[in-house]
Parts: structure tokens; C-alpha cells; sequence
């Protein structure tokens, strides 16, 4: 029996401190210090937020050109496929400025009443203040089971700070959780950790709209006795100071869910909304 | 034969470099667009595989930055995959010196064993000292299907290492 402790110990010890060829450090000297290194950062020293913001700038890079091969690959055979439907393409186009033609009638109309909305809402030049908006480029959009979130290529170098507002085509798709100086990541609606005061239907019905892990977030929280219906548009209601009242995000489902405008895996560019909403004083 | 010694370097660095890739690249196992629920965790298999098999091709040291990286590239506390990651290795290393020759089956029930105590300490640590949430039903998808890919990612890594790597087991 003795013997059995003897090597079992022998085994656990050798394994823990074994080194030689290939391993030139003993897995209990790294699991000491990536501990200190796991505490390091769990508890925010500034130093070591500093090392992580400069780390994450240069491996989202390297990530970035590591992956190009892959994203060049679809895109040279769409440019192919798109080659050869040029005429099929046209048409469709003709149609598209056609269609853009007729709602063009409706566009002064609707600019101005657009106006008087915001001014209601006390958010006027929130969104369309162009300089107040970064454009940034997807660097990664790892696919996690666990987190839905995407790198862009700015920072708080061009003004972008935690909790601001990310778009596409001014429809809401997440916001800044993490900004390092030249790269920021996006927490996408759909993430679990994603909770959004929203709006919907004529009677202006508040809910949050909760990531669900899934494609499509969920509407939770609603009225009591609420029958949601499908197709309403979902805007942004603005509650939580951070998003701008009326930011359209999607359309509801009938199984409760939002279907997206923007789909958050089919991402490239996006525009970060740089004001943020101030504080209310009572 | 110095260009057959060069082939050999490459063949010998094709793990390692895969794990690296795995861990920077945003190319992942997780083929949610296909079928919604099919997620694995690649890298533990790798690094449990050629730990025990051939850890000449795999450095604690590369394991423990590939950890890093990952955990940049997730937006995890720095350290937290390292940790999973030198569990793996711990196990493997166990395994390796307890015993003489090991079976497909032997493999894949002490992989059982080393998956579940690194993804405990994975998500315990996820939990206690981060305010991300993470789905446990994801969790368990995740490792169900880790552990049953084990057998086919064994047969492939066996038949590159005796193909392309050639030479006995550690």
C-alpha cells in the first residue's frame, strides 16, 4: 500500500516540477505566476492595465493580419460570382433608385418631423453631429460561445471611452466595454452580459431588451398582461443615459425575441457615437 | 538532409503553431452558425494530446502565453486560460509518467478527468472574480462536445504524429 502513496507522490511531484527538453519551465513555477498575474489584473493595478491595454493593441493587430487570409478568400470569390451577375446587378439597382426616388418625396417631410421628435426628447445633435461620431473598422469578430463581442480599430485615442454607443447605418448594435488606446472592444446586443432600456408601439411600452447568448436578444421585463405582437420596430428608449432615445434596433418576434437590423455576424465598419448622454440633475 | 531536418522542425512545430493560431486568430471551433449548440474547446485537446504523446513538440512556456493570448483576445481576466490550460498539462503530464502504453479508451476517460477540472477552475474563477455571465448550459455544451471530439481529434493527431512526426511515443 505504501508503495501505491510512494508513487503516486512521485508521479504528482514529478509531474508538477518535471523540466527538461521542450519543457524549460515546471508547470508549478507558471501556475505561480500566472496566479500573480490573474490577481494582478482581476484587481486593476494601473500598471498592469496599462501592459494589458498596450497587449491587447498589438495581438488584436496580430490577430487581425493573422486572419486576413480568410476574410480575402470569400471576398475574392464573391468578386468573381459578383463579376459574372453584373447585368442581373444592374437591374436590381435600377430598381433600388427608383424605389429611392419615391421615398426622396417623403424625406423633407419626414427630416422635420424628425426634428421636432428630438427636440421632445431633449437629444438633438446626438446622433447626427458627425463629429461626434468615429467610424472604426471590425478587426475581430471572434465568434465565442461564451461572449459576443467584436475588436474595432479605435481607441481613446480618437476620444472613444467605456459605455459609448456603437451603430451601424444609425441602427444600434452595442456598446464600449473595454477601451485600450488604439482598439476598443464591443459588447454586442446579443451578448448575455447586454441589458438595454427600450421602447415599442404606438403606446410607447418600455422593456429591457436582455442578450440572450443567442443570434436574436430578448424582450423581458414587458407590461403585465402584455401580448407581444410581431413586426414592431424597437428603439432605444434612452433610460439609461447611455444610449439615444430613438436608436431603432430591431423587430420583435412573436416568441418574444428581436430580430436585429444589423446582424451582428456580418459586421466590417461601425460608428461609435462619441456623446455621451449627461448625467440627469435633480 | 539538411532540407529533410527543416521538414522535420516544421512538422514537429505544426501543434504548437495550430495552438498559437487557435488562440490569436478569431478562426474558432465554434460552429454555432452551423448547428446552433456545437461549440469544443480545441486547444485542450491539444494540449492534452501531445503533452502525453510527444511533449518534446509542446513547451509549458508556449502553452502558458497561448493562455494569454486567448484570454486577450476573449476579453477574459488575463491568467484564466493559462490556468485551464496548465491543468491540462498537469494531467497529461500525471498520465504520462503513471503510465507505459495508453489506449484510445484510457486517453479519453483521464481527458474526462482533466476537462472537467480545468473548465471548473475555468468558470470558477470566471464567476468569483469577473462580472461576466456566462450560459452553464453553454458550459455544458462546451465540454460535452469537447470530450466527445476527443476520439476523433486522437486518430488525426495520431495519424500525423505517425506520419509526419514519426519516432515512439513519449
Amino acid at each position: 500500500m505504501s508503495v501505491n502513496r510512494d508513487d503516486f507522490s512521485i508521479a504528482f511531484r514529478s509531474a508538477l516540477l518535471q523540466r527538461g527538453g521542450a519543457q524549460k519551465f515546471s508547470i508549478l513555477s507558471l501556475f505561480i505566476l500566472t496566479i500573480i498575474i490573474f490577481f494582478l489584473d482581476v484587481y486593476g493595478f494601473t500598471v498592469v492595465q496599462k501592459a494589458r491595454s498596450i497587449i491587447n493593441d498589438v495581438v488584436f493587430r496580430v490577430s487581425y493580419i493573422t486572419t486576413s487570409p480568410l476574410r480575402i478568400m470569400p471576398d475574392v470569390s464573391t468578386g468573381i460570382a459578383g463579376h459574372f451577375n453584373l447585368k442581373e446587378e444592374n437591374e436590381k439597382l435600377k430598381k433600388v433608385i427608383e424605389n429611392y426616388k419615391s421615398l426622396d418625396l417623403n424625406l423633407e417631410y419626414l427630416t422635420n418631423e424628425n426634428k421636432n421628435l428630438r427636440k421632445v426628447l431633449d437629444a438633438e445633435n446626438i446622433i447626427n453631429d458627425k463629429t461626434n461620431m468615429v467610424l472604426a473598422k471590425v478587426l475581430i469578430d471572434r465568434n465565442s460561445p461564451f461572449l459576443k463581442s467584436l475588436i474595432i480599430n479605435k481607441g481613446t485615442r480618437s476620444g472613444i471611452k467605456k459605455g459609448m454607443a456603437v451603430t451601424q447605418n444609425n441602427y444600434l448594435i452595442g456598446r464600449i466595454v473595454d477601451a485600450n488606446h488604439l482598439s476598443s472592444r464591443v459588447l454586442l446586443l446579443n451578448d448575455l452580459n447586454s441589458r438595454v432600456p427600450v421602447t415599442f408601439d404606438s403606446n410607447s411600452s418600455q422593456a429591457i431588451l436582455a442578450g440572450s447568448g443567442i443570434k436574436n436578444p430578448k424582450l423581458e421585463y414587458l407590461p403585465e398582461g402584455y401580448v407581444l405582437e410581431d413586426g414592431i420596430n424597437v428603439y432605444a428608449s434612452g433610460k439609461d443615459r447611455i444610449f439615444a432615445p430613438g436608436t431603432p434596433i430591431g423587430k420583435t418576434t412573436n416568441d418574444g425575441e428581436v430580430k436585429l437590423y444589423i446582424d451582428p455576424n456580418q459586421l466590417s465598419f461601425v460608428t461609435v457615437i462619441l456623446t455621451r448622454q449627461n448625467k440627469e440633475k435633480f | 538532409m539538411a532540407k529533410i531536418n527543416l521538414m522535420t522542425k516544421i512538422f514537429n512545430a505544426g501543434p504548437l503553431l495550430l495552438l498559437y493560431y487557435l488562440s490569436i486568430s478569431e478562426v474558432d471551433t465554434n460552429l454555432e452558425k452551423i448547428f446552433e449548440i456545437f461549440t469544443f474547446n480545441l486547444p485542450i485537446i491539444i494540449i492534452y494530446f501531445w503533452i502525453l504523446k510527444r511533449p518534446s513538440v509542446m513547451g509549458t512556456g508556449h502553452i502558458f502565453i497561448a493562455g494569454l493570448i486567448n484570454d486577450v483576445v476573449m476579453g477574459f481576466p488575463l491568467g484564466i486560460s493559462s490556468l485551464s490550460y496548465l491543468v491540462v498539462c498537469f494531467f497529461s503530464n500525471y498520465v504520462r509518467n503513471k503510465s507505459v502504453n495508453t489506449t484510445i479508451a484510457s486517453d479519453w476517460f483521464t481527458f474526462f478527468i482533466a476537462l472537467i477540472f480545468a473548465n471548473l477552475l475555468f468558470f470558477s474563477l470566471l464567476n468569483s472574480f469577473s462580472d461576466i455571465a456566462i450560459s452553464y448550459t453553454k458550459i455544458g455544451y462546451n465540454t460535452f462536445f469537447t470530450l466527445f471530439s476527443f476520439p476523433i481529434m486522437w486518430l488525426i493527431f495520431s495519424f500525423y504524429q505517425a506520419n509526419f512526426i514519426g519516432g515512439q511515443n513519449a
